[in-house]
């Protein structure tokens, strides 16, 4: 339903006529993004109302002070590269595209932080940081992905989550205009104090703004957060270099930073990599960490295509090094503590059967720049197949993850035999350890299928009906999807589903929807409502 | 090609907003990340690559009709191919050829642009995208003893470009770019008043038909005069012949080269010597057709497979172009081949240049936007310590010196040419 006139002057008056629209090619642009056709069956999901691009916390604030008065529904994002920035759950509702609030507003070298605004993403913070000798976290959607959205509002997670945990784990306060249009500063911001820590006396209100997976622009907007930042041992800047006439994509940084080692570590079987996974987090040695990191990236799809011919050809195993290898990162202040860790590292791989893959100094490279920046994973997830789906997934205790690991090799080997997802041999599993595995592991089952193939739609399809089941066989592995990633509550109804069976957790979750939200105008659609309509 | 033909590419844009930026690999400084001027400028999704698949999409599914919204969006677009770029460091897409499609489209529905109508109203009577009179067009060669073409026949033609050609302030450049090959002993000759345009950037707005025209009256003219080389001080024109004719199927039969690249064949066989020093701190500016759109066009015909199942590829192979194959490097040698010269290079070169602001259109729209974008690049010019900001392309001289007439920042602006007579 379209705003009426007063309505859209009102907003107009806040933003400004050049920061506001309801025309239809421009909202079109705003309802299409991956993921779509698995979800909603075409491209486009629900036409927002309007798009606005407020530039400040005042304007966010007075926003959602006329949402609040007029009954419009509200979602804020920034880069927008997920499904669950741009559902809304119905046509009276707003987006709010925050690309206009793009500052690093400080970085803290002293006490390891920054505070940024929400178009910041994680790649600009981390050259910033590491002007500085300090970095900040990864998450598998790369680069670009924004700093704000990864650590307040979704889940962010990735390689380095060995190191720095996930991105939710480094938050240390934020600006957050609620849902009634109220400012709250979490933690020491509240008293001027600086922005280092989200706890102070009282409970904390950590888990409330995001939980484990973030509300997804389902409970107002984080205006500024401050993050945690984490010791960058490599040289104040990088620099990617390639041949003349080589693409953007080929280029590489020219060497692994000297305070740094990339490698892939082979075990003779999966369990034998899991217990090494315990061991490496014990021993407190990896900056980056994950198990099978080793699909070989090509200018284009064709070009990758030849290289795995000749991996082939070359007898390489792919399929072996995906199940049974280890991508690490080690990195530490001096050459001495690098070359402990090192020792460590092989001590750990030998009492587990496991060794050191040869890799060239321009892969190490590569797989640097992967595991330490997710540069690749864009491309690894879209390129291939047109898109990718990332189902079961969970988080808990090596052994947990790997019986899961098992069992969805068994769901997912089918689709891929008949090639209606990407043949791998087994499927892609991503397995990151959280801060040295001391809140277990985090595991990702990803599927690449081509949303735009019926065939391999379908099974898809059938295969999430499987994953996602409250009935099926991975009803005991935890709740479907990462709380975001392709849930939409009114479609998936995951809440609905799963909250009865793992302690009524949904109801938790409404009653602080509805306190938080009392006119329910933060979108729900990748949240939950106070009441299931 | 139709708009239809790109409806798998529009699906598959997936939103990672990688157009936005220069490619992540390119990223130096972060004050300089920005690759989209349209997107810079005007914020909504709808003004950056991934927009106008969106809209496209729409259109397909007639969600959307043409309208103003749509019109502007795809019209505040320089076509300078950073977004190309980019997105092909994740894709295996087609920005830049969806968006010649697009303006074409809009063109045959008679969705056009009333400035753009009056420049192409002047092009189909005067042959030129400058509203001169095309018996003026010859008059920037006046005085210069030079082969006429269309009465005699010579090795070299040398094509000024209508922005040369018309622009009396840049004559000094044509001119002097002319005196170098006579005086170097080149068979050279010109066109002069009968010279026409290249098609190029009427392509650019949306008028196919337009390049087709020009292209079948160049293929002629190069015929008739017995060219074997045809020289283009302007970087338009020298991607136009060399890449859009191609694409068109009418490639010419003669070797297409961009004035920097005869300066440095005759500067490295020392035809040419350049001696007098120019104490002088110059930033190169990749004028996007010469830079990451003059790479060659690459023909493919096949169709697309699957492998491994549901993995997308293409049989035969097909080579996407991806903008490191442009002419980098030999605009670089020859500027460094000036005594006293120091060359500092800005955050985004090469195939990640940030573009002058001239082309597609906008500067005959959209001044202001042209000027915006001109001063951008200014401003990074001055942040790398340049005292001047050097080009190869009239329409990016032009486009500097106006942004700096509209408040910019003030920069020495040369032509790679004026530094080469400078030293000569």
């Amino acid at each position: 339903m379209a705003l009426t006139d007063i309505e859209y002057q009102a907003l107009e008056d806040i933003v400004g006529p050049e920061n506001i629209s309801r025309e239809p090619a421009i909202l079109d642009t705003y309802d299409q993004c991956w993921g779509h056709k698995a979800v909603f069956d075409q491209k486009f999901s629900t036409r927002p109302a309007a798009v606005l691009l407020p530039g400040s916390s005042e304007e966010c604030q007075a926003i959602v002070k006329a949402c609040n008065r007029y009954r419009i529904l509200f979602k804020p994002f920034s880069s927008g590269f997920e499904i669950v920035a741009f559902a809304l759950a119905n046509e009276r509702g707003i987006l709010l595209d925050l690309k206009r609030m793009d500052r690093i507003l400080e970085i803290d070298v002293e006490n390891m932080h920054a505070v940024v605004e929400p178009y910041v993403n994680i790649y600009r913070l981390q050259r910033e940081a590491m002007k500085h000798g300090l970095v900040m976290g990864s998450i598998g959607a790369g680069p670009s992905g924004g700093v704000i959205a990864g650590s307040c509002c979704h889940f962010g997670g990735g390689t380095t989550m060995v190191s720095t945990g996930g991105l939710g784990r480094s938050v240390l306060g934020v600006e957050w205009v609620l849902p009634t249009g109220d400012v709250l500063s979490m933690g020491t911001a509240e008293s001027e104090m600086g922005w280092f820590t989200a706890d102070g006396p009282g409970p904390s209100l950590r888990g409330v703004l995001r939980g484990r997976s973030g509300s997804n622009g389902g409970s107002g907007i984080i205006t500024k957060a401050s993050v945690k930042l984490y010791p960058w041992y490599g040289p104040p800047d990088i620099k990617f270099t390639a041949a003349p006439g080589v693409p953007p994509s080929g280029k590489r940084i020219s060497e692994v930073p000297p305070n740094y080692k990339a490698m892939i570590i082979m075990f003779p079987s999966q369990s034998a990599m899991f217990e090494a996974l315990i061991n490496i987090g014990k021993a407190e040695i990896a900056s980056a960490l994950m198990g099978a990191l080793v699909f070989p990236y090509g200018e284009g799809n064709d070009e990758q295509w030849a290289v795995i011919q000749q991996m082939a050809a070359a007898g390489i195993s792919f399929t072996q090094v995906a199940s049974q290898g280890v991508a690490l990162i080690l990195g530490s202040g001096t050459q001495r503590g690098l070359e402990y860790k090192e020792k460590c590292l092989m001590e750990i791989a030998g009492q587990m059967g496991g060794g050191p893959v040869p890799i060239p100094p321009s892969d190490q490279a590569g797989l640097f720049a992967a595991a330490m920046l997710h540069f690749g994973f864009v491309t690894a997830a879209f390129r291939r197949t047109g898109d990718f789906f990332v189902s079961p997934t969970s988080d808990g205790s090596p052994d947990f993850m790997l019986n899961l690991r098992k069992n969805a090799e068994q769901m997912l080997k089918p689709y891929m035999e008949k090639g209606l997802f990407q043949q791998l041999g087994i499927p892609e599993m991503f397995v990151m350890p959280g801060e040295n595995n001391s809140i277990g592991f985090h595991e990702e089952n990803v599927s690449f299928y081509d949303p735009w193939d019926p065939d391999s739609l379908d099974a898809l399809r059938d295969m999430v009906h499987k994953s996602e089941d409250p009935n099926g066989q991975f009803r005991s592995y935890g709740v479907p999807h990462l709380g975001g990633g392709l849930q939409i509550e009114w479609v998936s109804h995951v809440h609905q589903n799963f909250g009865p069976i793992y302690d009524n957790y949904d109801k938790w979750m409404r009653s602080i929807k509805g306190m938080l939200d009392p006119n329910g105008v933060g979108d729900w659609s990748a949240y939950i409502p106070a009441i299931f309509p | 090609m139709a708009l239809k033909d790109f409806e798998h590419d529009m699906q598959r844009c997936s939103r990672c907003s990688y157009c936005k930026w220069i490619p992540f690999e390119n990223q130096q400084n972060m004050d300089f990340i920005k690759g989209c001027p349209s997107a810079a400028r005007y914020n909504f999704h709808a003004y950056a690559a991934s927009g106008k698949w969106n809209m496209s999409y729409a259109f397909l599914n007639e969600r959307i009709d043409h309208s103003d919204a749509f019109q502007d969006a795809v019209y505040r677009c320089m076509m300078d191919g950073c977004c190309d770029v980019s997105c092909k460091t994740v894709q295996d897409i087609e920005p830049l050829q969806l968006m010649y499609e697009l303006r074409k489209k809009f063109v045959e529905d008679g969705q056009i642009l009333p400035e753009h109508m009056l420049t192409i109203d002047g092009l189909k009577k005067e042959d030129n995208m400058m509203q001169g009179k095309k018996v003026d067009r010859g008059k920037w060669a006046k005085g210069i003893k030079v082969k006429d073409l269309t009465k005699e026949k010579a090795k070299v033609a040398f094509h000024a470009g209508c922005r040369y050609s018309y622009d009396e302030e840049l004559w000094p450049i044509v001119r002097g770019a002319l005196q170098i090959l006579i005086d170097a002993g080149v068979d050279v000759g010109i066109w002069g008043k009968d010279e026409v345009c290249c098609g190029g950037r009427a392509e650019s707005m949306g008028f196919a038909g337009e390049l087709t025209k020009y292209a079948d009256h160049t293929l002629e003219a190069l015929k008739a005069a017995g060219v074997e080389t045809l020289v283009n001080p302007c970087s338009d024109c020298y991607q136009c012949y060399k890449v859009e004719y191609d694409k068109i199927g009418k490639k010419p039969p003669v070797e297409v080269l961009h004035i920097t690249e005869y300066l440095h064949r005759l500067i490295q066989d020392g035809t040419i010597k350049l001696t007098k020093q120019v104490p002088l701190t110059v930033t190169y500016h990749d004028p996007c057709h010469l830079g990451r759109l003059a790479e060659p066009w690459v023909h493919w015909e096949g169709k697309e497979v699957k492998v491994m199942g549901q993995m997308i590829c293409h049989e035969p192979p097909k080579q996407f172009r991806r903008g490191a194959r442009g002419v980098y490097d030999i605009p670089r040698e020859v500027i460094k081949s000036i005594p006293g010269v120091r060359l500092v290079e800005m955050y985004r070169n090469r195939e990640s240049a940030w573009c002058c602001g001239a082309g597609g259109g906008v500067k005959d729209a959209y001044p202001e936007f042209a000027n915006w974008t001109a001063g951008e690049r200014i401003r990074e010019a001055k942040a790398v310590g340049a005292k001047a900001l050097v080009s190869a392309c009239g329409w990016c001289r032009r486009n500097f010196m106006d942004a700096m007439e509209d408040g910019a920042a003030r920069i020495e602006v040369y032509d790679i040419i004026e530094l080469v007579q400078k030293a000569m």
